[in-house]
Parts: structure tokens; C-alpha cells; sequence
């Protein structure tokens, strides 16, 4: 989110985009202005003679005359209005057109979808100006004509293009919220897919009106345009058949046309590119440095650390603001150590990274400070000597391999390229090297030849670490390395590392947002917080007395699977509970994934996503459902939701079978079930207000008094603690913060008062200092509306807490579910014994890593 | 994945064909105007009747449409009523001559405004880049047929340098080393014009794949592993970058052949464009129909050459993974 931020602080500082449309916008209004009072500009008519044949320019014919003596300024203002016309026609014809197919194939798809592609398709693959001749001829030269065949070929790719962002749109969160809640697919379209493709609709007129008016011109310099009403294509036809540019008559008769058709194309495309072109970034391979080259003062170098960082600032400067991201920090990193740098999302913590690799990106820029690795500042260091320091003595693994590594070159090739970069080796030696580092992070030999997209998301991760370790670094730089990696995957990725830095000695600088996992063997920590380190010891000092209140806040405010459970629910409830009929009960669900595509014949195995799955769930009681990633958990939410039809088995709200009602019963019992999504950036639409956003299940299932909505809206913002005030109700979702998002996302969820929240990690996209609020505030909802909730996580220690009882699932399978103390504490399946194990427990696990240094 | 593009070719065949037989039975007028052409009006009703038998017009729709499919893919288009002579060898004659302009123009095109591309957008947000972009945005805006004139004006009549007309002067014998000169000297204009307008295409697909792919994060990683600077831009970021620029050329087939068509007229180059042209002029629809469809059947060609070619560019087409 961070990065987003900074992203868009970096666009809006570019404005050579502001600038061409400016200009764009002016040429065009010259030319529509002149074209309008075209009898006011010119004194003759189009087509009188008014002068001898190849009259040349004088005072009174400005642009002196063809050869019938037609006055040729009066010619090219009223040329303008035919050219201009049929441009913007076709681009109204096209660009309605291409809305119309975009929506409807983008959102109904299937064969309706299939059969307008393929059109479009075709469409696009003939030739399209030879295609206009063709019809061109045999439909009669003609204005009608013109606009009519420009936009038979014209309207595909537009509709191509819409149709695609259609489809990205349908596949969004807060439409994907919307029909959970019960919405029709003609409301969807109405509510949130039109408003969101309305802006993307301006840049394909443009670019069509663009091309429109190139065509016309050859179409009409081929003599196919109206022989009376003579565009600017069309004089130049006749300034060619008399052989216009061979005589002086090329300066009067060529020049003229041929200049306005460019302008009002580029006007346009001027525009179309500030519209729709994307807005580049700068690229400054060696970081940004706002920094001026200092003369050396001897401090000393690193004072005997492998690496210090001293006074560190780093701004993100826009037109309008100066952000400082990282301020004033000071670190150092002893020979064989690991320090942990944690803190939430903006904190600064991975600007701290690429500060010291110097790799950040426009408009990031160091500010002040001095970073030394050894005796050298990185900072003075000029371009091939940062060279040889990056990979050799510095090394960086980064967050996500999945987009890390080059796609089109062998993982062997990329591990070899940074040995060949640092070491005097030849290409035998150096292949053999990069085949012991892959073994050395347990890549099987075989996977050596095999491209990124071959292999899964630990094993890349692997492979960058065998870069990081190419040529044996002083000093490695892990920016969240296992963040969006399995829990158990993480595990082992995390144990490698630490078992290779020891052995070879390296320092590393673990930066991560999951303090839970670096205390688990980070041998110091430091808290980052608005830019500065708050905090820095040892993890266990850390967790006994913290000096700053944001530290102790991060120790307090995450789950522990050994502290005593902290929402305790009466047991006696719970018992009276069982013997009413179940809210929510699965009987043996089954789901299978079969591959989409009917053409392609290659054997694409089925997927059983979901296998004869049961359980139940009773009004006000907590149900957790485990899962790493993959195991099903989302699937099964979509199944529960009637997003996606079961396949076998059933289930059943409130002991009636789902498969058994009709849309309308369905969609009333949406009202019962909510489902609250995982991000809350997504689950919402970015451009609704509050009110809009919170009333969307009422309206869904009818409620349209305005009076009554509005109060029950309000409630609802009482319920999850947020503003009732109309100024909050009025604030467009974009302006709130990731927590209050999710608050509202809950609001949505009561508003309606439903019995059952399928609550899809409601908590991992927050920061740590937010989640324990959350789950107050279900908890608040569950015993004043006793509420049931299916909590969805694969967060163990979180559900322990929160939950009465777990369901584990691995591979689309029930393994194991029960109570949750005794999942916990005896889990008889191996899985969930691993899932247990995987659990770090900082203020408990008597740190047998974290001493050994 | 072939088999969907094999059925895509055959599909847009089908349509093309649909096309050009449906056009004369549709479009206004007797069909009879477009089979012998202006004759008809002194045509007799007995005679008409006659050629409409002749030439099986009187058949069920479904018949004429399978034996003019028939007809085409034996290679018979008719006659063409500007030239005295059957359609499919008029545009044999002209076919080399298009395919010479379109081929070297592409190069020309593609290689300069890939070389350009890159470069705006190794120096993004630079003067260059901006300076590169705003003409290349120009050059693309302008008629292509109205540069050919441009240059015919200062080259041919004012400085006289090169000539205007034709592709190869007439009176020199064929093969000779004079000959070759007059044709290099005769396609230099039309090349130059075609080149031009097509560059800022080629240019704009270039510079943002190539911003694209500078962006991502295996760059970020080839720096951190201390790779020289030109290393990473061309052995990452520019490798990377061709496979959407290679798409773009691909598809800019279609609409280079459109623009051949037009300049070709200009200088009377002997191309399937003139062809298309005369024929538009003296209304000869047989000779219009087949060069139509020579020309989609050779951009689809092009088209599939490219396919073929993907592969050995993109590993992930080539070895489809496990993760897809």
C-alpha cells in the first residue's frame, strides 16, 4: 500500500502529460471553432469560382485557388468540417458500439463471450484498409458511406480493449462483495461496472476519432469520399490527379491540407497519450541521490561493524509535499549477526533497504547520512565501484520471487551471471559453482535448467537466496523474504537461511513485518516507527521492557499460542447450543475445477478443490477454519456464499437445502450470511462514499426509503465504532485507512442483521496494531446479536483465541476439527502438528537460535 | 493452442470470402455490373439472361457460394476486365513488387523504432525521451500519401534527384547492374514514407514495453547482484521487452499493407496497390475481390510465421509450467 502511495506521488510529478494535453486541446478548439462559423472565416463559397485557375496567393485568396478556381482557404475551412465530422461520428458509433459488446460479453461471457471475440477477432485480422476500399467501391463513395464502413472496422479493437478491463472489474473484490450480498448480475453492471469503465471509455474515443480521420483522408485521396463535400483528404485527391506537386502549385495546394490533417491527428493524439499513455516513472539504475559529493571526513569507517548506518534520511518529494520515510537512522550490523527490522506497512523499514543498496526509485532520494560497509561509504562511491560492491560484499534478498527473477532465462543462467559478475571464472567453473549453490539451498539438480515459471513460489525463493550467496557476501539484505509463502514453506526457507549465515558468517539486516517470526532468531531488533527506530535489543529484552509504547503495543497486540485463551465463551452456552438445529451445516461438499478452455485439447488434470467436506456451525458460535494457502479455505467460502454451485453434497442454512431455492429465496437468505472479504482495499469500490457503501445490502434486497436507510446506516456505524456524523457518512472510502475500511466492511456485514459472518482473514491485511480492535469489535457483535461466525485463517495463534471450535483443511480435505483447546493441544493429525509447530511463540520459545551467537 | 489458431485463420477465410461474394449480390445494381462492367447497359434483356445462365447466377444461393469457393481455391478469380487477363496472374505480377516496399520498409521501421524506443526509455522523463515522443507522436499523425507527395516535390521536382514514377525504368534490360540501380533508386522515396510514418508505431510499443519491463523487479535484483548497467538493460530489461515488440510487428502487418497500398499510388509503384487502386478507378470488381483476398491471405501468412516464431522467444509459451 505504501509503495501505491508512493507510486502515485511519483506520476503526478510528471507533467510533460498535462502539457501535451494542453496543447492537444488547443489545436483542436482552433480547428473546431473555425470550422463551426466557417462562413463567417471565409468570404466565398466552397464552391464557386471566385478566381482564374492556379490563381496564386494574393490578398484576396489567401491560399490562391485550384484549378476550376475554387478559392482553396475557403476549401480547407469547410474541409475541416467534413474531416471533423466523420471523426467524431466515428468515433460516437465506435466507441458506443465497442461499450455495448464490452459489456455485455465482458459480463455475461460464456459462449456469448466466445462468439463476440471471434468476431472481433476476425474483424481485426483482415486488412482493414483494403477492407474499406472493398466496401468502400461497392457500397458508393459518400459520407454515409465513410462512416459506415470506418466503423464496421473500427469499433473491435476498442471493444477488445474494454472488454478486458470489463472482465478485470468483474473479477474485482466489491463486485465479487456485491453478489455475495445477494446483488443481481443487471444491478452489478448498472452499480459498479459502468461507473468504474466510464473513464476508460474517453481515451478509446479519442483514439478512434485519431484513426477515423487518417482513414477518411486515404480513403478520400483515393477518390472514394463525397465528390461534392470535400474533406481535407478529398482536396488533396484532386491536387494529386493534376499532379499538383509537380508544378508550383504543391506550396498553395499539397501544403496546406496535408499540414491540418497532422495537427488535428496529433491534437488528438496528444490528448489520447496524455489519457491513456502510462505515465512513466524514471529509471535511475543507481538510486536517487538528491545527496552532493562531500569531501571524506575520517570518522573512522564502520567503527569496527560490518555495516553502519549513520544519520539516514530519505525524503519522497512531490510537487505538493515532502515525505520523510526514513529519519535520521543509525544502525550498525556486527561480524555474523542478524538484525531484525520490524514495523508496519509505511514505516520506512523497506526504504532502509534500498537506501543502503541504492536502489531506490523516483522520487525517493537519500537526503543526509553516511552508510559504510567496512571503511567505505556506499554513499561516495561512484557508479563501477557501487558495482563491485552490490553481489560481491552486499547482497539483497528480495520480497516475492515470483516477479524477481527474469522469466526468459534459466535459473542456473541467473545464478551464474552473478557469479561471472564478481569472479574471474570461466564458464565451466562458473556453471559448476551455480550448480553447488542450488544444492546448497536444496534445489534438486534436476530443477537446474528450468525456468522461473517452472518451479513454485519456495523453490524461487530458494534461488534468489543461492544468488544472494553467490560470491560468499560480507553483508545480505533480506527485505520480508517469505512474506506470502506458506507457514510451513516459510519455515523451512527461514531455517536455511539462518543455518547458512552461520556457516559461512554473514551478516544479515531481516526486514519483516511479522515480529513474531524475526524474534524467533533475530539476534537484535529494531522497531521502526514514522521513519525512526523507536527501538533496538535483543528480542527477549524487547518483550520484557520495551521503551517506546509503539513497541510494547506490537508485543502485546499479537496472539500467543501459550497464553491462556483469551475469548473464553461459557461452555454451558455452548452445550445448550448443540441441541438446537444447526445455523449452517456442509454435508459431505465436493467441488472440482475443470480447465476452461474447450479448444485447447492438451489433458489438463481436474482439480478437487473441495472433498466431501462437513460441519456445522450454531448461532453464536465461532467456527475456525485452517488452511495454508491452497487447502480450499476460499473455495469453500465462495460455495457457502452461492458465488459458485456445489457439486456434490449439500448445504444447508438454517435446515433449508440451498440447491433447493429459487434465485429470489436464495437471495433473501443472503441476507442471513455475509461475507466480510480479506482486503478491504479491494472489497469496496474505490470512488463510493461511505453511506453508499454501508446501505449497498439494503438496497440489494429492496429497502428504499431514504429516512430509514439512512438511520440504519448509522446504527450500523455505531456498532463498529466509527463517526455518525453526516461529514463521515459523506467521505469517499479512498480517504479512510486500512482499519476503518475493514470497519466499514463490518458495518456492511450488520447492517442487515445477519446470523452468520463468513469473516475470509478479516485481519490479514492489517497492521498487527489494528487486529486485536477488530476482533473486539466481532467479538461485541457476536454477543449482542449472537452472531455465528466462520472465521477463515491461516493463522493458528489467531484462532486459538478467537475461536470455539477449528476445522483444519488440507488439499480441499477435512483432516482434523474439533474444540480448539484440543486441536491445539492434542492434534492427532500430522498436518496439524506441523501447522502447531510452525507457530513462533517469541516470549516463550526458550531461544535455542537466537543464543547460539 | 495451434489448433485455435489454425481454426482463427480458417474462420477469418471464410469471412473474407463471405465478403467478396456477398458484396456484388448485395450492393445496389444488378450483379451483372459488376461481372462485365459498364457494358451492361447496352446488354439486351435475352443477353443478360444469357450471361446470368453463363455464369450460374440463376443457381440456389448455396450453389453459387460452393462453386465460387470451389473456384478460388483452384486458383480461378475470374477475369480481369482492366487487364484482358485472368485476375490471379495480373496479381502475380504485382505481388513481388508490394512485398519488396512492405519488407524493407518493416525493417526499416521496426529496427529504427525499436533502437529509438529503447532508448527514450532507458533516459525516461529525460529531454531526449520527451523531445523523441512528442515527434514520433507527429510523424505518426501525418497522411503517409501526403509525405510521398512531399518528397516527390523536392526530390523529384525541384532538386530532380530521383524519379517519381514506376519501379524500375523502362527500356533497361532486366538483370542488368543498371537496372538493379534504377529499381534501388526508384523505391527509396516510397520506402522513406512508408518508414517514416511507421516508425512512431513501432517507437510507441518499444518505449513502453521497455519502461514496462525496466520497472519490474528482476531488474531491481539484477542491480543488487552488480551487473553492469548495459547488461541489465539489454540482457534483462530489453530481452524481456522484444516479446510485446515483437507482437506489435506481428500485427502492424495489416496496416503497413494498408499504407503500401496508398503510397504505391502516388508514385505508380506496380504493387498490389496500384492494382487495388486502378481497379477501384475503372471499377473492375474481379481484379479488386482477389487482391483483397491475396492481401489478407498474406497478412494471415505473415500472422502465422509470427506465431511459429513466439515460442523461441518466450520460454513460458514454449515450456507451459507447472504454476501457470
Amino acid at each position: 500500500m505504501a509503495l501505491a502511495i508512493k507510486h502515485s506521488l511519483a506520476t503526478s510529478l510528471n507533467t510533460s502529460h498535462g502539457r501535451l494535453r494542453l496543447v492537444g486541446i488547443l489545436i483542436l478548439t482552433v480547428f473546431i471553432l473555425a470550422a463551426i462559423f466557417a462562413p463567417l472565416t471565409t468570404p466565398y463559397e466552397p464552391s464557386a469560382r471566385v478566381c482564374p485557375s492556379f490563381q496564386t496567393p494574393n490578398s484576396e485568396h489567401l491560399l490562391g485557388c485550384n484549378d476550376v478556381g475554387h478559392d482553396l482557404f475557403t476549401e480547407i475551412v469547410y474541409g475541416a468540417r467534413v474531416s471533423l465530422t466523420i471523426g467524431v461520428v466515428v468515433a460516437i458509433i465506435t466507441t458506443l458500439i465497442a461499450t455495448i459488446v464490452a459489456l455485455v460479453s465482458g459480463f455475461v461471457g460464456g459462449w456469448v463471450d466466445q462468439f463476440f471475440m471471434r468476431i472481433v477477432d476476425v474483424v481485426m485480422a483482415i486488412p482493414f484498409l483494403p477492407l474499406v476500399i472493398v466496401l468502400g467501391v461497392f457500397l458508393g463513395a459518400g459520407l454515409t458511406t465513410q462512416v459506415l464502413v470506418i466503423s464496421l472496422v473500427m469499433w473491435a479493437h476498442p471493444a477488445r480493449e474494454l472488454r478486458s478491463q470489463v472482465l478485470a472489474i468483474r473479477e474485482s473484490g466489491y463486485v465479487e462483495s456485491s453478489l455475495a450480498m445477494g446483488a443481481s448480475q443487471f444491478t452489478v453492471m448498472l452499480r459498479h461496472i459502468l461507473p468504474e469503465i466510464t473513464p476508460l471509455i474517453v481515451p478509446q474515443f479519442v483514439r478512434v476519432a485519431h484513426n477515423a480521420i487518417l482513414i477518411e483522408a486515404a480513403l478520400s485521396f483515393l477518390g472514394l469520399g463525397d465528390p461534392i463535400q470535400k474533406s481535407w483528404g478529398g482536396i488533396l485527391f484532386y491536387a494529386n490527379a493534376r499532379a499538383a506537386f509537380l508544378t508550383g502549385a504543391w506550396s498553395y495546394w499539397v501544403m496546406p491540407p496535408g499540414i491540418c490533417i497532422a495537427l488535428v491527428v496529433v491534437a488528438f493524439a496528444f490528448i489520447g497519450y496524455s489519457l491513456g499513455g502510462k505515465s512513466g516513472q524514471i529509471y535511475y539504475p543507481f538510486g536517487s541521490f538528491t545527496l552532493k559529493r562531500r569531501p571524506s571526513i575520517d570518522t573512522g569507517g564502520a567503527n569496527g561493524r560490518r555495516l553502519q548506518i549513520e544519520q539516514l534520511t530519505t525524503l519522497y518529494s512531490s510537487s505538493n509535499e515532502t515525505i520523510k520515510a526514513v529519519d535520521e537512522v543509525n544502525l550498525g550490523l556486527h561480524d555474523c549477526e542478524i538484525v531484525g527490522i520490524v514495523g508496519e506497512s509505511g514505516s520506512g523499514k523497506s526504504t532502509v533497504a534500498m537506501s543502503v543498496l541504492g536502489l531506490l526509485k523516483y522520487p525517493a532520494a537519500i537526503a543526509s547520512g553516511r552508510i559504510y560497509l567496512g571503511q567505505v561509504d556506499l554513499l561516495d562511491l561512484d557508479k563501477p565501484s557501487l558495482q563491485q560492491v552490490r553481489g560481491k560484499r552486499l547482497a539483497f534478498i528480495p520480497q516475492s520471487a515470483m516477479n524477481t527473477l527474469n522469466p526468459v532465462m534459466t535459473i542456473c543462467d541467473q545464478v551464474q551471471e552473478a557469479i561471472l559478475q564478481q569472479r574471474d571464472l570461466n564458464r565451466d567453473a562458473a556453471e559448476e559453482r551455480a550448480l553447488k549453490l542450488l544444492s546448497m539451498v536444496e534445489l534438486p539438480d534436476e530443477r537446474a535448467q528450468a525456468y522461473p515459471h517452472e518451479l513454485s513460489g519456495g523453490m524461487r525463493q530458494r534461488v534468489v537466496t543461492a544468488i544472494a550467496l553467490a560470491n560468499e557476501p560480507e553483508v545480505i539484505i533480506a527485505d520480508e523474504p517469505t512474506t506470502g509463502l506458506d507457514v510451513l514453506v516459510q519455515k523451512e526457507i527461514i531455517g536455511l537461511l539462518i543455518d547458512l549465515q552461520r556457516r559461512l558468517g554473514i551478516s544479515v539486516m531481516f526486514i519483516t513485518h511479522d515480529l513474531p517470526l524475526v524474534s524467533s532468531f533475530a539476534d537484535r531488533m529494531a522497531v521502526m516507527y514514522q521513519g525512526q527506530i523507536v527501538d533496538i535489543d535483543t528480542p527477549q529484552q524487547l518483550a520484557r521492557s520495551a521503551d517506546h509504547a509503539h513497541t510494547r503495543d506490537l508485543f502485546e497486540n499479537f496472539p500467543r499460542l501459550q497464553a491462556p485463551k483469551r475469548w473464553q465463551r461459557s461452555d454451558a452456552n455452548g452445550n445448550t447450543m448443540r441441541e438446537l438445529a444447526p445455523l449452517l451445516q456442509l454435508t459431505n461438499v465436493s467441488k472440482t475445477f475443470h480447465s476452461r478452455r474447450r479448444l485447447d485439447f492438451k489433458p489438463v488434470a481436474p482439480i478437487r478443490a473441495v472433498n466431501q467436506v462437513s460441519f456445522k456451525i450454531f448461532a453464536g458460535e465461532v467456527v475456525g477454519l485452517i488452511g495454508g494457502s491452497g487447502s480450499g479455505k476460499t473455495t469453500l467460502a465462495r460455495l457457502m456464499m452461492g458465488l459458485i454451485d456445489v457439486d456434490e453434497g449439500e448445504i444447508s442454512f438454517d435446515r433449508r437445502e440451498m440447491h433447493n431455492l429459487v434465485r429470489a429465496e436464495r437471495r433473501a437468505m443472503l441476507k442471513d450470511v455475509h461475507m466480510v472479504f480479506q482486503d478491504p482495499y479491494q472489497s469496496m469500490r474505490n470512488g463510493m462514499r461511505v453511506r453508499d457503501i454501508v446501505a449497498e445490502p439494503l438496497r440489494i434486497h429492496g429497502l428504499r426509503d431514504a429516512a430509514e436507510i439512512e438511520q440504519r446506516v448509522t446504527t450500523a456505524l455505531g456498532e463498529v465504532q466509527l463517526p455518525q456524523s453526516r461529514q463521515f457518512l459523506a467521505r469517499r472510502i479512498s480517504e479512510l485507512s486500512g482499519g476503518q475500511r475493514q470497519r466499514v466492511a463490518f458495518a456492511r456485514a450488520v447492517v442487515t442483521n445477519p446470523r452468520l459472518i463468513i469473516a475470509d482473514e478479516p485481519t490479514s491485511m492489517l497492521d498487527v496494531s489494528l487486529r486485536m480492535g477488530l476482533l473486539q469489535l466481532m467479538e461485541s457483535l457476536r454477543a449482542n446479536h449472537n452472531v455465528g461466525y466462520l472465521f477463515i485463517t491461516h493463522d493458528l495463534a489467531l484462532a486459538r483465541h478467537f475461536c470455539d471450535r477449528l476445522v483444519v483443511l488440507q488439499h480441499g480435505t477435512v483432516v482434523e476439527s474439533g474444540r480448539t483447546e484440543q486441536v491445539i493441544h492434542q492434534p492427532a493429525h500430522p498436518y496439524t502438528r506441523a501447522l502447531v509447530n510452525a507457530v513462533v511463540d517469541p516470549a516463550f520459545t526458550e531461544p535455542e537460535l537466537a543464543q547460539q551467537a | 493452442m495451434y489448433l485455435r489458431i489454425a481454426a482463427q485463420y480458417v474462420l477469418v477465410l471464410i469471412v473474407t470470402l463471405s465478403i467478396n461474394f456477398a458484396l456484388p449480390r448485395i450492393a445496389p445494381g444488378s450483379p451483372l455490373l459488376y461481372l462485365v462492367g459498364e457494358d451492361v447497359a447496352t446488354m439486351t434483356q435475352a443477353e443478360q439472361d444469357q450471361v446470368l445462365r453463363e455464369f450460374k447466377l440463376d443457381r440456389p444461393i448455396v450453389e453459387q457460394f460452393v462453386n465460387y469457393a470451389v473456384g478460388i481455391v483452384q486458383g480461378d478469380l475470374g477475369v480481369s476486365v482492366r487487364y484482358g487477363m485472368p485476375v490471379w496472374d495480373v496479381l502475380l505480377d504485382h505481388l513481388p513488387w508490394t512485398l519488396l516496399l512492405m519488407g524493407t520498409s518493416l525493417l526499416l521501421s521496426a529496427s529504427a523504432g525499436t533502437v529509438i524506443g529503447v532508448f527514450a526509455a532507458w533516459k525516461q522523463g529525460g529531454k531526449h525521451d520527451i523531445g523523441a515522443l512528442t515527434l514520433v507522436l507527429f510523424l505518426g499523425s501525418i497522411p503517409p500519401f501526403w509525405v510521398a507527395m512531399l518528397l516527390i516535390t523536392f526530390f523529384s521536382a525541384q532538386l530532380g534527384w530521383l524519379p517519381s514514377y514506376g519501379a524500375y525504368a523502362i527500356g533497361v534490360a532486366s538483370g542488368t547492374p543498371e537496372y538493379y540501380v534504377e529499381v534501388v533508386r526508384r523505391m527509396i522515396m516510397p520506402i522513406s514514407a512508408l518508414a517514416l510514418v511507421n516508425t512512431g508505431n513501432m517507437f510507441l510499443t518499444a518505449r513502453s514495453s521497455m519502461a514496462m519491463a525496466l520497472e519490474e523487479d528482476y531488474i531491481m535484483l539484477a542491480h543488487a547482484k552488480g551487473l553492469r548497467e548495459l547488461t541489465v538493460v539489454f540482457k534483462h530489461g530489453f530481452r524481456n521487452a522484444l516479446l510485446p515488440i515483437y507482437t506489435n510487428v506481428m500485427v502492424s502487418m495489416g496496416h503497413l499493407i494498408g499504407g503500401a497500398m496508398v503510397i504505391e499510388t502516388v508514385f505508380s509503384y506496380p504493387g498490389l496497390g496500384s492494382t487495388i487502386y486502378d481497379s477501384v478507378l475503372a471499377r473492375d470488381y474481379n481484379l479488386l475481390q482477389g487482391a483483397f483476398l491475396l492481401v489478407t491471405i498474406s497478412v494471415l501468412a505473415a500472422n502465422f510465421i509470427a506465431d511459429m516464431g513466439y515460442p523461441l522467444l518466450d520460454p513460458r509459451v514454449r515450456r507451459p509450467g507447472v504454476s501457470a
